[in-house]
């Protein structure tokens, strides 16, 4: 019995990867440590993301048809397989709760300092619920519509800033050891291209999985330029004062006053958290519904949708006591924790599959 | 299907308690706000105490006609004072006078009183940034005496003393003889181990029996903390390094001797060259200026070529003596207002590990080039002037 | 107390269904009974069900040259052409009957073949033997003729009343375009469309939907342009439908809906027959419904509510324009309210300076918060655009300007609402007028959106913004996805989205109705200069 009966095209699975990549990015800009030359780390992150994502693929096309939690059974037989999936199905959850936390941090830091950050999760959690219920085709679409504004929105605040942006912030070039540019452009592979992973349990609902791989590529790519955008445009604009700020990307925005006229226009920063951000948790939250429901061999995945979505809600809030224990683990500890989740254990699924010459047909 | 409607039914329950439980924590209705304009920054008369002057606008009293303050109107802003340790504690304390609680998100210049200044500004800088409220596009000031009497001061054209001093500031491109400088400018050179903060002055004046403002020059800080003030022709020529300046006028002697000649400057801009040479920094300034023949008190015909190249030549003096000027009075300070240290930096990035903590050593002898490259263009609606032929 | 209310329901239940049971029994049973041969006892059987009403005329007579033979006419008078029943019915029998020599008489008066075949000069006749559909017809408007001896009777068609002439929808006026509409009459709507297309493929299917009203519903498509699979849908969907009465095509639509729980209408309704003929042209099934002008096509994309008839008759740039505009104007339909009370109540860094100056002057005083003031004057202007439509004509503009002008302005003067949200309900109720066809989902939306707006400011807009975008996406109309083209992609479609492309470049059917048959021009169409005349 299917559990998921839609079908989504390629270049839907383009726009919805680059809705996740982006997710909570535009606000935390990857490869901060790295300074002024942050743009640079970026690239350098996307190289080391696109390896990854060609791992991704080629997992998901030599096992066509199945998910993450399907094949693992597969891969590592019906006991180690089943413990390994558990541990990834902890890994999508886990990654949900944290940006939901990032979502309630921001809007309690800047925007509603009052209120209880439980109410933005718990709505948020709401409206993801409700995606993942209508099933994936319907995140999909909702995902291109999303992803087109968030780029025009993109572009035109970078457009806007132009007049206020020094060069001379950008040099001197590559001014940093080598080592802390590796470790930048480390935690920018991480964080947002080697999240990718999560989309091996979508991959195989493709029309036609041959597209695959260049559709990641392209998404991969598109989100590596936008990031680039957006952290040009705050290096350029905050300069040496950058590193200080919290959500540089936000900051940056305010600083947009053409002619007295348009400004005041941080709103549009606020919106794009939003939207990408219920793609990112949607996505995540769907493949840790499905892949549950596929574990305990349900017949459908409904049921579970709302008590996940509550342990998402209480999770995000127990995780941290404060702001400073996010910004903690983010910068120090997530780039090393993911490491077994987006480069050991897939890249070890790849050799034992190729190995092993699986799938048997 | 009676399932589905109780599900409903308790989905609309639980909606309508959120709702109401989530009460509305942030919310505040317009007329809650005091929305201030300008905030000005004073010691307080108890020692390590500061002085808090808002100046809070009434809406209501912001329609009436203008006139001054005639016709039975009252002001339409209120200035209110109080003083804590710190800034946030001080500005929490304003409810005790005032029944609504500040609102800063439309504030547009921040005046800091010189005796402030000269303690050092970085401690009260904190709340200004780390304030979601505070925008960094807000104006910094240094008053020459007290911040609270600047915004005491009489604005004629403006409602607000505020907003008058605001728009003073974008004013003043007419002359390019006072500083803007916005909070992010400051912030950005205040973070800079080498580039010297500056902001602007304003002072007040009498004139018949009324107290004004006046904006003119330059502070210069060290480090945080005040230690001078450039004069207008030296602020110009600071602005002249750093390619701020937007219009003026230059007022230079006639070629034939017999009076003066005012030029309006229309563009110009500059780069920032670092040599070394000999084991020395040497800084090339390179500016490139665009003026009118604006007025002649002389009655020589200027138009000729010969009579314009003088005039060219004597633009160009007139500029480099102004930048000298800055020169030598920030040299004298040991303030690196130009940001000649970023260049180098930028430059020489190896070199700038070994210098950029001994840069005070350097900067007072740094040799400076100037080359200015200004070009008359225009000579408004007539050529010859108004005498008998 | 809750199980109570239930036990009283679940018998209640029982009860109709019960009733339905016995009702159902007896159709069957009056449906089994036939004709006799004696046309007493017909008539008397036909006077037992037709009841004692006064419009039916029961006319006996008798012709026939030496013999005579009973004959008696039923019709319901105010429904019939009384020209035809005399001159083609009556006459023909009482007089012609002498023309005829008495042995051809004797067969004539006994086969009631003969008379449907050689007397009665009505184009339509047809022979029927049982009760019901005797009754039926007569109820509609058809003669039917009883002979003595014969157990089947003629029903004629003689059908004539009163109704509206073809006149201009006064809800769709355009400027440029025909301006007919559809009427109450569902052989005139037919013609109408059928005049439009001219197509032999053009098929109408009818059918009876209720049980009392028996409203004759017709089913129209464009065979080879439609997917078939859509009409067997539409005719599954509509045979399913066991109510009374259908008495307008919103009936209808509410039996067949996909999703009734949504605020989105999925069926699209429309007065006009070019509008129809459209539809129809693209691969859609209408649904023409006796006694209403409103006609229905399904599927409906949301975009449809954008497009209006007048767009395809202008120049391509003005229509896009206007076409944009219209977005614009839903945007501010639904949003301006709530975006109005987010930003003064949680937002007010957004809102420029001088602009904050005048709203705060404006509700200096003002007793209510921003939330109350919206939904007090919405309220009001829903108030007052529900009487604009009651009243009759010579007060209506009298009591429009009493309600804009008295009540707006006094409501500012006396300190009660302040003036800049006076302005936004009025650009609300303004632009509202602008996408007629949404107009009732876009007055739930905004209240929505103003009451999360009230609570939560800016983020409770885009939670809802959301909700309503995942709930687009995913309704289906008849299959179709309603959002489409916009989600699932295809930009081919969007040429008649935001910005309506010359016609001339229209050359696909909107992929996910007419894929059928996808091309429905040539290309190249653009006028352009013709070639250059070669040389000799």
């Amino acid at each position: 019995m299917k559990l998921e009966g839609g079908k989504i095209s390629s270049s839907h699975l383009t726009f919805l990867m680059i809705g996740f990549m982006i997710g909570s990015s535009l606000i935390f800009i990857p490869g901060q440590t790295a300074g002024h030359d942050a743009w640079l780390a970026i690239l350098a992150g996307l190289a080391e993301g696109l390896v990854f994502a060609v791992i991704y693929t080629t997992l998901a096309m030599r096992f066509a048809g199945k998910t993450l939690v399907q094949f693992n059974d597969i891969v590592y037989g019906p006991y180690l397989g089943k413990a390994i999936s558990i541990a990834y199905l902890w890994y999508f959850f886990h990654l949900a709760s944290l940006v939901l936390r990032s979502f309630g941090d921001f809007f309690t830091a800047i925007i509603f300092p009052e209120t209880p950050m439980i109410v933005f999760i718990v709505l948020t959690a709401l409206i993801c619920a409700t995606a993942v219920r209508n099933g994936l085709e319907v995140i999909t679409r909702c995902g291109l519509i999303l992803v087109v504004t968030m780029s025009l929105a993109v572009l035109t605040t970078t457009i806007l800033l132009f007049k206020d942006m020094k060069l001379t912030n950008f040099l001197p070039v590559f001014d940093i050891p080598l080592k802390d540019f590796i470790k930048a452009s480390h935690s920018a592979a991480t964080f947002p291209f080697g999240e990718t992973v999560a989309f091996l349990m979508v991959i195989c609902f493709l029309e036609n999985v041959k597209f695959a791989k260049s559709s990641a590529i392209k998404a991969l790519i598109i989100t590596g330029l936008l990031l680039v955008m957006a952290s040009v445009r705050s290096i350029g604009v905050l300069g040496v004062t950058a590193p200080i700020h919290t959500y540089p990307s936000f900051q940056a925005v305010r600083l947009i006053n053409i002619g007295n006229i348009l400004t005041r226009l941080e709103i549009i920063v606020v919106g794009n958290l939003l939207a990408m951000g219920f793609l990112k948790i949607s996505v995540l939250y769907y493949g840790t519904v499905l892949g549950t429901a596929q574990l305990l061999k349900l017949r459908s995945y409904l049921p579970l949708v709302l008590p996940i979505g509550a342990m998402l809600v209480s999770f995000s809030i127990l995780q941290f006591d404060s702001v400073i224990e996010n910004i903690f683990f983010t910068f120090e500890i997530y780039p090393y924790y993911v490491i077994p989740f987006q480069i050991g254990l897939p890249l070890l699924s790849l050799i034992i599959a190729i190995v092993r010459g699986l799938p048997k047909d | 299907m009676p399932k589905r409607r109780k599900i409903l039914f308790k989905l609309i329950i639980f909606i309508i308690f959120i709702l109401s439980i989530a009460g509305c924590w942030n919310r505040r209705e317009l007329d809650t706000l005091a929305i201030v304009f300008g905030v000005g920054i004073d010691k307080a008369k108890k020692p390590g105490n500061i002085e808090i002057t808002a100046q809070v606008i009434k809406p209501g009293e912001m329609k009436s006609p203008q006139g001054g303050s005639g016709g039975g109107g009252e002001k339409p802003y209120w200035n209110l004072t109080s003083s804590g340790k710190t800034i946030f504690s001080a500005v929490r304390e304003f409810t005790h006078k005032s029944n609504r609680k500040l609102y800063f998100p439309h504030n547009e210049i921040i005046i800091f009183s010189e005796d402030i200044a000269k303690e050092g500004i970085r401690k009260y800088m904190d709340f200004f940034i780390r304030d979601p409220e505070i925008r960094r596009l807000v104006w910094v000031l240094v008053a020459k005496g007290n911040a609270s009497e600047v915004l005491e001061t009489k604005a004629i054209l403006e409602k607000v003393p505020a907003r008058n001093i605001a728009q003073l500031i974008e004013a003043r491109a007419a002359t390019s003889q006072a500083s803007a400088v916005r909070l992010q400018e400051f912030l950005t050179r205040l973070m800079s181990k080498t580039t010297a903060p500056i902001a602007s002055v304003i002072e007040i004046t009498r004139e018949k029996k009324e107290k004004i403002a006046r904006l003119i020059g330059t502070a210069v800080f060290k480090d945080d903390k005040l230690v001078g003030y450039l004069n207008k022709s030296e602020t110009r020529g600071l602005l002249w390094v750093i390619g701020e300046v937007k219009s003026g006028i230059i007022v230079v002697k006639s070629p034939g001797g017999n009076g003066e000649v005012s030029l309006e400057i229309i563009h110009a801009s500059s780069k920032i060259i670092p040599e070394i040479k000999d084991n020395n920094i040497h800084i090339r300034v390179e500016i490139t200026e665009e003026g009118n023949l604006g007025e002649q008190t002389s009655a020589e015909d200027l138009t000729s070529l010969p009579a314009w190249t003088v005039l060219e030549r004597r633009q160009s003096e007139a500029i480099h003596n102004e930048v000298r000027r800055a020169l030598k009075k920030a040299q004298e300070l040991n303030t690196d207002i130009f940001a000649f240290g970023e260049a180098v930096h930028r430059k020489y990035p190896e070199l700038w590990k070994d210098i950029e903590n001994r840069w005070d050593e350097y900067f007072p002898n740094i040799e400076v080039t100037i080359n200015v490259n200004a070009k008359l263009r225009r000579s408004g609606m007539t050529t010859k002037p108004p005498k008998p032929e | 107390m809750l199980r109570f209310l239930a036990k009283k329901l679940h018998f209640l239940q029982l009860l109709s269904q019960n009733s339905e049971d016995k009702q159902e029994s007896k159709s069957r049973e009056s449906s089994q009974t036939s004709l006799s041969r004696d046309i007493t006892q017909n008539l008397k059987v036909l006077k037992d069900i037709l009841g004692p009403s006064n419009d039916i005329n029961i006319r006996e007579f008798s012709f026939g040259y030496e013999e005579k033979v009973d004959a008696a006419i039923i019709f319901v008078d105010g429904m019939v052409e009384k020209t035809t029943i005399n001159e083609s019915i009556i006459k023909p029998l009482m007089y012609d009957s002498h023309l005829f020599t008495p042995k051809e008489s004797q067969t004539i008066t006994t086969s009631i073949d003969l008379i449907q075949r050689s007397m009665i000069s009505v184009g339509d006749v047809k022979k029927v033997d049982s009760f019901d559909e005797l009754v039926d017809d007569c109820l509609y408007g058809d003669t039917v003729l009883l002979i003595d001896g014969s157990h089947e009777a003629l029903v004629i068609s003689t059908k004539g009343w009163e109704s509206r002439g073809v006149q201009e929808p006064k809800t769709e006026a355009v400027v440029r375009g025909p301006r007919e509409g559809f009427t109450e009459t569902l052989r005139t709507n037919t013609t109408l469309l059928r005049r439009k297309i001219r197509d032999p493929n053009f098929i109408f299917e009818s059918m009876q939907l209720g049980q009392r009203t028996k409203t004759s519903v017709c089913l129209a498509y464009i065979k080879g342009i439609v997917n078939p699979k859509l009409v067997e849908e539409v005719r599954r969907r509509l045979k399913r439908i066991k109510t009374d009465a259908i008495l307008e095509s919103g009936y209808i639509e509410e039996f067949i809906e996909d999703a009734p729980f949504s605020p989105f209408a999925t069926v699209a309704n429309s007065e006009k027959p070019d509008v129809i003929a459209a539809k129809l042209l693209e691969g859609r099934v209408a649904i023409l419904v006796d006694g209403t002008p409103m006609v229905l096509t399904v599927p409906m994309l949301f975009i449809e509510s954008f497009q209006s008839a007048e767009d395809y008759y202008s120049r391509p740039y003005y229509a896009s324009l206007i076409r944009t505009l219209r977005f614009i104007a839903y945007t501010i339909t639904i949003l301006a309210p709530a975006v109005y009370v987010a930003l003064t109540t949680y937002h007010q860094e957004s809102i420029p300076t001088p602009l904050l100056i005048t709203m705060a002057a404006a509700r200096e005083g003002t007793p209510f918060p921003a939330i109350v003031e919206a939904l007090m004057m919405g309220t009001i202007y829903e108030i007052l655009w529900e009487a604009g439509i009651r009243l009759p004509r010579p007060v209506g503009s009298a009591i429009s300007i009493v309600g804009a002008l008295v009540i707006g302005e006094s409501a500012v003067s006396a300190g009660l609402i302040g003036a800049p949200m006076v302005i936004v309900v009025a650009l609300t109720a303004i632009a509202s007028f602008v996408v007629p066809a949404q107009s009732d989902t876009a007055t739930m939306l905004r209240f929505v959106l103003t009451v999360f707006a009230s609570v939560l400011g800016a983020f409770g807009i885009m939670i809802v913004l959301l909700g309503v975008l995942i709930h687009l996406s995913a309704l289906r109309s008849f299959g179709t996805p309603y959002f489409s083209p916009l989600a699932p992609l295809s930009p081919r479609d969007l040429k008649d989205v935001f910005a309506r492309v010359p016609l001339w470049a229209m050359f696909t059917r909107p992929r996910t109705i007419g894929w059928h048959d996808p091309q429905r021009q040539e290309f190249r169409l653009d006028p352009h200069p013709p070639p250059e005349e070669s040389e000799k």
